[in-house]
């Protein structure tokens, strides 16, 4: 217990100084777009007083320190803000009629949603890249496996975009098996959701499933010239125990590790795919927000990504320290 | 280069093409990529027009041609950039090893748990989304890739003897890690300049897809690809023209180095901007 607390606790305490860095970063970059809060909000013809008032509500009266402070805090609080573009319809005209709405009530539906499909792309692609990764390191010598490892590194070299534009192209276009758009809501039913999401879901797997596999291939390769392996084979064991016992439970460190990690690269696919599939995610969120300079959404959804990529990272550094077998026995 | 699979040598002869069409392009392309109506909106694909005609009767080999120099060129000097800064701040943090390495180290994780797609968005949109800064910023982020790939390389050279015997001998510092250990680390860069150049082709073209980087009418190809998937199923060949001339280049790229890397004797070391 003292030894995985002495393991985990510098991880922890390193990932939260990360996020923090992050956040000042991010929150000075977003600082600088154009305008300021409260002029984005009335508009042009906006008279003195009211712009005063809300300069006020933004905090745009303090220095920027205090600024980042307090915006830090209210974040860390789960006070995300209200979204600019619904102030802008709240101060125009009937205050009383619109309520303006709070950021989380605009990023935290997209993120369930984008996870949704996380989730969809790692049934695919965990099970996929397990299978490709044993069958081309145990075949290695086999000319299918050869060209399998070929077509791996055709899908991890394609640019997501160009793979969904395709798909879309062939499944959609020529063949009509799925729609066009994946715009699910509350109302859309589970089989509906499959149907729609397939789409998306198998674009960002093929590239997912392309990383993971070779990393797989790597590490098992890797355990398969070890010497315990060698010696399990000269003993006579058959090839299937040998590579069920000996082996496998060898490379399923890394194997973890690689599967945590490639949730990063769905990171940076998933914005390209929610564009061409129409997928109400954060991405197509963030991307909108940033077109309309609502800087409240664009912090929280930039904040909430960041998170996510350093918290994949730490779950990475941790399983592969606890599943190290080497390590453990210290 | 004896024992090279046949899919390195074609790997080698697309980026050859590619090249070619970037460099000579603008002299042969059939038809002015910019002129409406060089044929009948929507046209599919003919012997006049191979790769079919846009919503504006522009013809989209030309314009799939035109743009190669509009994808090809930027790339180039974004991972030209990131490869000079990258192996210098590399070599310099592992022959120093001190608290400039640790302090190197630090700002290297930091930036790659960056969203760095949505990070270079903000960035465009604050300075202006034209190619210079879009070089500029691109090159950033790979420059602490290339950092994290060279110091590594550069580490297992740096206690080899000759760079004690240099060290030793009173050469400068930075003679010692230009003359003497940037030769032996010399491939690793290389390596990396040609991986990086297929993620800058990627990532620039994802950028113009998006709406930012290139404007219309500019044939780039992310940017035409955009365009098309408005009118997806009545003009499929909008789409599929640049599509196709960009994951040609962008898989031969990652191929090339690939066989590259193990010509070489080095495991490529595959790391993407997320």
């Amino acid at each position: 217990m003292r030894f995985a607390l002495r393991l985990i606790l510098p991880r922890i305490v390193l990932a939260a100084l990360t996020l923090a860095a992050i956040s000042v970063i991010i929150f000075t970059l977003v600082e600088l777009l154009p305008g300021d809060a409260a002029t984005r909000v009335l508009g042009r013809n906006a008279t003195a007083e009211n712009v005063e008032v809300w300069r006020k509500r933004f905090n745009l009266d303090r220095p920027p320190v205090t600024r980042y402070l307090l915006w830090a805090r209210d974040f860390a609080r789960g006070d995300w803000g209200v979204s600019l573009v619904s102030a802008q319809v709240a101060s125009a005209g009937n205050p009383g009629g619109k309520t303006m709405r709070p950021v989380a009530d605009l990023v935290l539906p997209r993120l369930k949603n984008t996870l949704i499909l996380t989730l969809y792309v790692m049934a695919i692609s965990i099970p996929a890249s397990l299978f490709l990764g044993i069958v081309t390191a145990v075949f290695r010598e086999r000319r299918f496996a050869t060209w399998l490892s070929g077509l791996v590194l055709f899908g991890v070299s394609m640019p997501d975009y160009v793979i969904g534009v395709l798909m879309l192209l062939v499944f959609t276009v020529s063949l009509g098996w799925f729609p066009a758009l994946a715009l699910i809501d509350q109302a859309t039913s589970v089989a509906e959701m499959v149907h729609m999401l397939t789409m998306p879901a198998v674009t960002l797997a093929i590239a997912v499933t392309g990383v993971s596999v070779r990393m797989m291939q790597g590490s098992l390769l890797q355990v398969l010239d070890s010497d315990y392996v060698r010696f399990a084979t000269l003993k006579g064991l058959s090839k299937t125990r040998t590579l069920l016992v000996h082996a496998l439970p060898n490379a399923l460190g890394p194997a973890i590790r690689v599967t945590v990690l490639s949730l990063v690269w769905l990171i940076g696919g998933v914005v390209y795919v929610e564009v061409i599939f129409t997928f109400p995610g954060l991405g197509m969120l963030l991307l909108n927000s940033l077109k309309l300079l609502d800087t409240p959404v664009i912090l929280a959804g930039t904040m909430l990504l960041s998170a996510f990529l350093i918290l994949a990272n730490l779950a990475a550094d941790i399983l592969a320290a606890v599943l190290n077998p080497k390590l453990r026995k210290q | 280069m004896a024992n090279q699979t046949p899919t390195f040598f074609i790997m080698t002869f697309v980026l050859v093409i590619h090249v070619i069409v970037a460099l000579t392009g603008v002299w042969w392309a059939p038809y002015d990529p910019f002129a409406m109506l060089s044929g009948k909106p929507f046209d599919p694909p003919s012997w006049a027009h191979w790769f079919g005609t846009d919503n504006l009767g522009r013809d989209v080999f030309s314009r799939v041609v035109y743009g190669e120099r509009f994808v090809l060129f930027p790339a180039l000097m974004a991972s030209g950039l990131a490869a000079v800064l990258g192996s210098a701040i590399g070599i310099i943090l592992a022959y120093k090893r001190s608290w400039a390495d640790l302090m190197g180290m630090r700002v290297v994780d930091l930036i790659l748990c960056l969203p760095s797609l949505i990070v270079i968005l903000i960035v465009l949109s604050v300075l202006g989304s034209n190619t210079v800064v879009m070089i500029l910023v691109i090159a950033f982020f790979f420059t602490w890739i290339v950092v994290q790939t060279v110091r590594s390389a550069a580490l297992s050279v740096v206690t080899e003897d000759f760079v004690t015997k240099a060290t030793l001998r009173g050469e400068s510092a930075w003679s010692v890690a230009f003359r003497e250990i940037l030769p032996n680390v010399a491939s690793t860069v290389f390596v990396e300049f040609t991986l990086r150049t297929g993620y800058a082709v990627f990532f620039m073209g994802a950028l113009s897809f998006l709406g930012y980087a290139a404007k219309p009418p500019t044939p780039e190809w992310g940017l035409m690809i955009n365009e098309g998937r408005a009118v997806i199923s009545a003009a499929p060949w909008m789409v599929l023209g640049p599509a196709l001339a960009l994951a040609s280049l962008v898989v031969a790229l990652g191929l090339f180095t690939e066989g590259l890397s193990e010509t070489l004797g080095l495991t490529s070391q595959r790391q993407r901007a997320k």
